[in-house]
């Protein structure tokens, strides 16, 4: 369960954001999540209930969350496929060893704050 | 998308407020910590590993039997991570090396933030600021340990005999952010079904660059390649 802390690390991000620009309370979250970051994406969800609701700044926030693609490369062909779930074999050679690249982001967006 | 301020909002909200672009990822703490502890291992003279498996795979007891093999060769440091106790490291120092034992109090796995003041311990303990091996031995789980760098050079992640073979197709990051893969406690396998070379083929599915051995700390079966592995990544 280690959204929990990921989840405390993005409220500790959203608070100096707050003080930044100045800004009271926090209206949307919006998060980009790999398929290959190792994040649930449910628990964090999950998690974001809690802890957001315990806290002024966030308490009537939403959380939007979006799942990226990630890229495999064809140790066969050296083709790129982008997929969100990995393919069972490479749609130009068949090949079945694909490396995974990238995928693995846990990026905060976007904020909206007034 | 909304016309009015380019965000990615429904459009029906108030444009008293403000849509600030972040585009920064939730592990950027931990991994500018991670290349900071990185600088400083590497100033110890070290090379560092981070070895993750579920709880009970043999990560006490392969660091016990490598030290045994290695330490007139290596000068080894460990960072023992668990939840609660020192019992691995007080397993640890009965073998001569600088141990410190880092408790999370709960938390499932390490962070860089942990081992940045792992560090600054073990640098006090006798011989533990000059090293050639840092071998970091995480908390017992093969999920959330695999999303935090903690400065490691190399990843090693482990799968017990008797913990079956489709660990990787299961819990795919720790295999897909690993270096090397180890099947452990192959003296037992006349007891369990574990179909190594299928599991292996599993694995390199997730991650054709992994290396895997497999190899029992109890019988030395299999051991000569992990030592060989060790004293490659430490001349380097």
């Amino acid at each position: 369960m280690h959204e929990m802390s990921l989840v405390q690390g993005l409220l500790s991000q959203l608070h100096e954001l707050a003080r930044e620009h100045n800004k009271t309370k926090v209206i949307t979250v919006c998060m980009d999540i790999g398929p290959l970051s190792g994040v649930v994406i449910d628990s964090f969800q999950f998690g974001f209930d809690i802890l957001s609701a315990e806290d002024p700044l966030t308490r009537s926030a939403s959380l939007v969350i979006e799942s990226t693609p990630a890229t495999y490369l064809c140790c066969g062909c050296g083709k790129r496929i982008e997929e969100e779930l990995k393919p069972e074999a490479c749609p130009a050679c068949s090949e079945t060893l694909l490396s995974p690249e990238g995928g693995d982001d846990i990026i905060l967006r976007q904020v909206q704050m007034e | 998308m909304c016309d009015s301020c380019g965000c990615d909002l429904t459009p029906d909200h108030s444009h008293d407020s403000k849509v600030i672009d972040v585009h920064q990822s939730l592990l950027a703490a931990n991994t500018a910590m991670a290349e900071k502890n990185r600088v400083h291992i590497e100033k110890m003279g070290a090379v560092a590993i981070n070895m993750i498996s579920s709880p009970g795979s043999g990560k006490t007891t392969l660091l016990e039997k490598t030290i045994e093999a290695m330490k007139d060769r290596l000068r080894i440091g460990v960072i023992e991570g668990d939840i609660e106790t020192d019992r691995d490291a007080a397993r640890i120092r009965a073998k001569g090396v600088p141990v410190i034992q880092l408790t999370t109090g709960g938390a499932c796995h390490l962070d860089a933030a942990q081992i940045h003041k792992g560090l600054h311990l073990l640098e006090k303990e006798p011989g533990g600021d000059q090293l050639d091996l840092l071998v970091i031995e995480n908390v017992g789980n093969l999920v959330c340990p695999a999303t935090f760098d903690l400065g490691e050079h190399h990843r090693v992640v482990l799968v017990s005999v008797p913990e079956g073979p489709d660990k990787p197709a299961k819990y795919p990051k720790a295999f897909i952010s690993s270096q090397v893969f180890i099947i452990s406690k192959t003296d037992l396998l006349p007891y369990f079904d574990f179909p190594v070379e299928e599991a292996k083929a599993e694995a390199l599915q997730l991650n054709p660059n992994l290396l895997v051995m497999d190899l029992s700390a109890t019988s030395g079966e299999g051991f000569e390649q992990w030592l060989h592995y060790l004293t490659t990544i430490c001349q380097k």
